[in-house]
């Protein structure tokens, strides 16, 4: 039997945070946690989060988690890899997978902070391997380094959706398409812009019909929709993917709630069933708390509040202090949060438990564009959403985020120094720098760059414009490496495109195949004559050229062109090669049969 | 190959490499990874199949949804994306339900 205080279940986000205020105040206090590592899915979130630098803006999910793993005292005991399996009237069980033990703990409050699971759909063959929810393929390729695959494609166009594309294009993965059913996109513009300057198309109005494939994913059938969101017989539109990826949102994990006794309750606006909770976060029990995606769907920022919240509640009440003062200032984060339009839903979902207040935002956005011949940012945010580490990184005082954090901001171009820190820390990589006429006949255009390989200076990139269509050549003027990984990469790009170019490519050397077989290019077996292979017999061995299963029959008389040409000799000159068996590719079980009735 | 060898925003570590085996088959993982990520990171998606015999792989990788169930040394329904693979471990792809063992 353990005993403790605090018995935090779920050391994500909430969890994590409610651990450092209790531990803060010496409570003792338990995380019992499923995973193989506290931080819950911030450990596998590489982008930048928003919200302002009380709450981690602008700093990587996986960095939040260190940093607030790092905050635990000593008073907090951690048991990973452990399921609290049941939550009874005296006493609580939690399995222990690597001790494979169930153990009982004895605690006097609880917070339940468990967090939700993926949403499925159902689509034809929605069982086949390669089907994966969005927070898999997460958890694969940014906490395990693992592709699920080479080509993707996206089911949902909510923040996770667009944020997991971008992650897949960082990782090397392709995203074929987003498939969007509703008639906008769900998630953040500048999320939907990152992808979009990256050329991945966003397909409105459109669901997946059926995964393609017998024993795993070999493709998807892509429907469109009608206003009633049926199917559009005709629209089909298939796609060679190996992995369909569902971003279609969470569900609070309520069971434990619910075995302990927790009132739950259908509220749409939250994710579905959600546990009853005051704005302490205490359920209808009177030890026992939630918070985070469990309290209701929400996102990380909110999450961490809600865990310092239960925290504090839990605290106060075991130590006695009073902690009104901090309670109140971390409610007054809440409603700042929450007072922008994309909390609308879950306002009117937490209504039903609690009032709930917001705080006036500004809708005016930056509408100047400076002067011209100034390198200075343009500001591309143009929805209200809770986050301002741009006016909060400028060290000349530039850029205002007015009132509330919720409001757009604005730049004083007169104070700009065009350092270029705020374009590094933007969380929706929407702030880029331009300078119109930088030479003559040229302009210059600073991106916000998170891939590799990063350009080299004097390099010639393809300028892409925000919807990743090619839009000129430009010149690598500078790359600025920043130790958090945003690189601004200045480039020149011809003059009057200052508002077009957002982004750019590195081209690919284009290949003129000669050999099918074994993919061999003009370009190589030109290398290869230069470097002195000058006979044909000898390409072949060093370049595998005509050894793969054609035996040569597409590639011998090109290559041995390519060879006269080079070597300026007649055709005839050049020996051809021989011709061995087999003339096609035989298995030799076939062969062993036929030897076999021979002998009968 | 599916494993990441660089990437733009956080490094990959290298970790001690150990020996596990899946349906007989000798295979490398990482220490510290789960099954199903040093099984995807080998090409095996098929983690099993269903009672009705459908493939299955897994859906959520956080030990939610059960699709990811194996045999783990002798042992039916283990949640292969949230258990460690560890040297010398027996990794079977499990029909159905599996053998209930006590």
């Amino acid at each position: 039997m353990v005993k403790t205080d605090f018995l935090i279940i779920g050391g994500g986000p909430a969890g994590l945070c409610a651990a450092i205020e209790a531990s803060k105040r010496n409570v003792k206090t338990l995380i019992v946690d499923e995973g193989v590592e506290l931080g819950g899915q911030l450990v596998k979130q590489t982008h930048k989060f928003f919200g302002h630098e009380g709450f981690y803006a602008s700093v990587r999910g996986f960095e939040i988690a260190k940093r607030l793993i790092s905050e635990l005292g000593e008073n907090v005991t951690v048991m990973k890899q452990t399921t609290v399996t049941g939550i009874y009237e005296d006493v609580i069980t939690a399995y222990d997978r690597e001790k494979d033990l169930v153990i009982e703990i004895e605690p006097k409050y609880i917070l339940i902070s468990v967090g939700a699971s993926e949403r499925f759909i159902p689509f034809e063959n929605n069982y086949l391997p390669g089907v994966y929810g969005a927070g898999a393929v997460q958890t694969l390729m940014n906490q395990f380094k693992v592709l699920p695959g080479r080509r993707v494609l996206m089911i949902g166009s909510g923040n996770i959706g667009l944020i997991v594309s971008y992650q897949l294009l960082q990782a090397g993965a392709q995203v074929a398409a987003i498939v969007e059913i509703a008639d906008r996109v769900g998630g953040y513009q500048v999320h939907a812009d990152k992808v979009k300057r990256l050329g991945v198309p966003i397909l409105l109005r459109h669901t997946i019909k059926k995964a393609i494939g017998e024993e795993k994913v070999e493709g998807a059938v892509v429907v469109q929709v009608d206003e009633n969101f049926n199917m559009i017989p005709g629209t089909e539109k298939e796609f060679a993917v190996d992995v369909i990826c569902v971003a279609v949102g969470l569900v609070p994990s309520v069971e434990l709630a619910h075995m302990a006794g927790v009132k739950i309750e259908y509220i749409p606006e939250l994710g579905g069933y959600v546990p009853y909770r005051d704005s302490h976060m205490r359920t209808n029990i009177r030890n026992i708390f939630v918070a985070g995606d469990l309290a209701g769907i929400e996102e990380a920022t909110t999450a961490m509040i809600e865990g310092r919240i239960a925290g504090l509640a839990v605290s106060q009440e075991i130590t006695g202090q009073n902690l009104g003062f901090e309670l109140e200032k971390m409610q007054e984060e809440l409603i700042e949060f929450r007072s922008g339009p994309f909390s609308h839903k879950v306002r009117k979902g937490l209504e039903r438990f609690f009032p709930q207040y917001v705080r006036d935002y500004s809708k005016n956005s930056q509408r100047d564009l400076g002067p011209a011949t100034k390198l200075r940012p343009i500001i591309e945010c143009y929805e209200n959403i809770p986050c301002n580490p741009c006016q909060t990184s400028c060290p000349s005082g530039a850029i205002t985020v007015p009132g509330n954090i919720n409001s757009l901001p604005v730049i004083d171009y007169s104070k700009c120094t065009s350092c270029g820190i705020c374009v590094m820390k933007c969380p929706g990589l929407a702030i880029f720098m331009v300078q119109e006429n930088y030479q003559p006949g040229k302009d210059l255009v600073v991106i916000p760059y998170e891939f590799l390989p990063l350009p080299e200076k004097g390099e010639t990139v393809i300028a892409l414009d925000r919807d990743g269509e090619e839009v000129a050549q430009a010149e690598i003027l500078k790359v600025v490496k920043s130790a958090n990984k945003t690189h601004l990469v200045y480039m020149l790009v011809p003059a009057g495109l200052t508002q077009t170019v957002r982004g750019f490519r590195i081209p690919q050397k284009a290949h003129s195949l000669v050999c099918r077989c074994e993919e061999v290019s003009v370009e190589e077996i030109e290398k290869a004559i230069d470097e002195g292979y000058t006979d044909y017999e000898e390409l072949r061995r060093y370049l595998r050229i005509g050894m793969g299963p054609c035996g040569g029959r597409t590639c011998r008389v090109i290559t041995l062109g390519i060879l006269a040409r080079k070597t300026r000799k007649n055709i005839k000159e050049i020996g051809f090669g021989t011709f061995r068996p087999p003339s096609m590719p035989i298995k030799f079980d076939s062969i062993i049969k036929g030897e076999i009735k021979d002998e009968k | 190959m599916r494993r990441i060898i660089t990437h733009p925003i956080f490094n990959v570590e290298k970790t001690k490499t150990v020996r596990f085996f899946f349906e007989g088959r000798e295979l490398e993982a990482f220490e510290g990874e789960t099954i199903a990520a040093a099984l995807v990171a080998n090409g095996i998606d098929v983690f099993g199949m269903t009672e009705q015999s459908r493939p299955r792989g897994f859906y959520c990788a956080i030990g939610k949804c059960s699709s990811c169930l194996m045999i783990v040394d002798d042992v039916p329904n283990v949640r292969s994306c949230i258990t460690l693979v560890k040297e010398g471990m027996k990794v079977k792809r499990q029909i159905g339900r599996g053998e209930i063992t006590w």
